[in-house]
């Protein structure tokens, strides 16, 4: 038996969340040096444009990947409808700074609310659904709620709607690090209640759930609702941080895979697993974006790469760093045999 | 029809009470009128065929199938059309058919679920007592509950409806797919915790398994309860020997 033993040592481990926070803080910390005091005082710039746009869209897709996690990872329902939230909550910040003059702050809080209350609405219908039918349906909501807002005038119709441009780079990473931090915290919390436990019973056996006495559709519907909160919040703060929307840019149903995938990668279920996906996959991406064949090629081993994960360690990357298994030929064939129909 | 039903009911007030229950799924009724009542600490056998809405009467008092008329007393409190969640907390606990475990948890992750809806602090000490009953899931705490075998599995689902504290424990059909040596480990299992007080409703095709264990009877057929009695005098009875004994 060839065993890998890539599962860390006590003393490893705690050097590796030793490393982890000190690199975290960095992150958190960096953008600072890029103020104007600490021009004056001397400190040497840590951060640039092109940094703080990378660790915006970055901490962006933590945000997206951990929502998503909680309707998809916890209570198992694959939603491809949240770029809909998404886009519902950009669009919303958008027409309330746009069109009605509010300021960005107000027009910021508005936009959970409005994906929030959406949510609710759909999800007593959609949550009856199941599997592949579950996952269809709110792809076509996607898409039709997209669709709706690209034909309204007063939302810009085809061209879109333009906020005033708000320059502080700053502001916004800090806004999108925060949504990202909320998310992460709403999945730790859930995972630790009876609410979360109640989730986790009726993604492994939904009839079964109900016979212990779990709420089903409330708890589908909550989980759903509180999914869709933070994805319109990330959806806001992208509305003026972009400072231009439009169907393209909002409701790509391209983006909802992307979380999708990075969650699933990472570790559906987990906390960290979206995050530790979302980080991954959205750096890769960035550095893809380039172009010239050296790219071509990185991309066509992105996709090979997402196979084989999807294949041998369906249950993310996080399951076998951090879980009870260690990565082996054991593990592989276990994993194989367990997830394949 | 035998057995006239007021000489086999026992005295005092009755634990459930089922009374004209019409219920089914939307445009498709199953139960007509069923009336059916449990005394406390009775085992209670419903058979009947495939197809006869044994199942469908479970879910109905449990709250998982829509009663469409008819009423449910349960323990003195009407719990009619009450959700799944309201009726285990009201100690009516349903072990479905083909066991429906979490399977990718472990057995003991599976039992405590059981106790979703319980708040109280006895719950380890129930675990313990509860395993008393199924010696053999001792030692496989820790497995995934789908990794074990379908009696094992029955055991587990047994068990899991066990940790809701149940007043009545409504268990269907949990010979199905079992090694008859298993099933009679089953069925020993369930003799006992009735026997430890709890009122059993046993759902099962199986007639002379059902009867053998049972105080009392119900037969459904098409949705319609045909004949109850005493136990002993269903298992003799002509028309039942003819239909489900093929005797």
């Amino acid at each position: 038996m060839i065993a890998l033993h890539l599962r860390l040592r006590p003393s490893t481990r705690r050097l590796a969340v030793a490393a982890g926070a000190i690199a975290l803080a960095a992150v958190v910390i960096a953008p600072l040096s890029s103020t104007d005091a600490a021009q004056q005082a001397g400190l040497p710039l840590l951060t640039d444009r092109l940094w703080f746009r990378i660790a915006t869209t970055v901490a962006m897709f933590v945000a997206l990947a951990s929502a998503w996690n909680v309707i998809g990872g916890l209570a198992g329902y694959a939603s491809f409808g949240n770029i809909a939230f998404f886009g519902l909550g950009a669009y919303t910040t958008g027409a309330l700074v746009s069109n009605l003059r509010w300021a960005f702050a107000p027009a910021l809080l508005a936009a959970p609310l409005v994906s929030a209350l959406f949510a609710a609405v759909i999800g007593l219908p959609l949550l009856r659904l199941r599997g592949h039918y579950f996952a269809v349906a709110t792809l076509g909501v996607g898409v039709a709620v997209g669709e709706v807002v690209n034909n309204l005038g007063p939302l810009g119709g085809a061209t879109g709607l333009f906020l005033p441009i708000l320059r502080s780079d700053l502001l916004f990473f800090y806004l999108m690090l925060g949504t990202a931090a909320l998310a992460v915290a709403a999945t730790w919390v859930i995972l630790r209640s009876r609410f979360g436990f109640g989730l986790l019973a009726i993604r492994e056996n939904e009839e079964a759930a109900a016979v212990i006495g779990v709420n089903t559709i409330f708890y589908k519907v909550s989980a759903f609702v509180i999914a869709a909160a933070l994805t319109g919040l990330a959806g806001g703060v992208f509305a003026q941080w972009n400072s231009f929307i439009n169907q393209e840019n909002v409701f790509a149903v391209s983006d909802n895979v992307e979380m999708i995938l990075m969650a699933v990668l990472g570790g559906a279920g987990t906390v960290l697993g979206p995050v530790a996906g979302a980080v991954v996959l959205e750096l890769t991406i960035e550095t893809l974006a380039g172009g010239g064949s050296a790219a071509v090629y990185s991309q066509i081993g992105l996709g090979v790469l997402l196979t084989v994960c999807v294949i041998f360690i369906p249950r993310g990357v996080i399951d076998f760093f951090g879980g009870q298994s260690r990565l082996s030929l054991g593990y592989l064939r276990r994993t194989l045999r367990e997830t394949s129909a | 029809m035998s057995a006239t039903p007021a000489a086999a009911m026992p005295e005092g007030e009755p634990l459930l009470e089922v009374r004209r229950l019409d219920a089914g799924f939307l445009l498709i009724p199953v139960l007509f009128q069923v009336d059916l009542d449990i005394w406390p600490g009775e085992l209670v056998a419903l058979i009947g065929a495939n197809g006869a809405g044994k199942s469908t009467l479970l879910g109905a008092l449990t709250g998982l199938v829509r009663v469409t008329a008819g009423q449910v007393v349960f323990n003195g409190r009407p719990v009619t059309g009450l959700r799944p969640e309201q009726t285990v907390a009201a100690g009516l606990v349903h072990v479905p058919q083909g066991r429906r475990l979490f399977g990718t948890m472990t057995v003991e992750r599976n039992l405590l679920l059981g106790a979703y809806r319980r708040r109280d602090p006895r719950i380890r000490e129930d675990l313990e007592r509860i395993l008393a009953y199924f010696p053999t899931l001792q030692d496989k705490l820790h497995r995934d509950a789908g990794t074990l075998s379908g009696g094992e599995q029955q055991m587990v689902a047994i068990g899991r409806g066990l940790m809701g504290r149940p007043r009545l424990l409504m268990i269907d059909e949990p010979s199905l797919g079992l090694a008859p040596k298993v099933v009679d480990r089953v069925m020993e299992v369930v003799r006992a915790i009735n026997h430890d007080g709890t009122a059993v409703l046993l759902v099962e095709q199986d007639v002379v398994l059902a009867l053998e264990a049972a105080d009392r009877g119900y037969v459904l057929e098409n949705g319609h309860v045909v004949m109850s009695g005493r136990a002993g005098e269903l298992r003799h009875d002509p028309a039942i020997r003819k239909a489900y004994l093929g005797v």
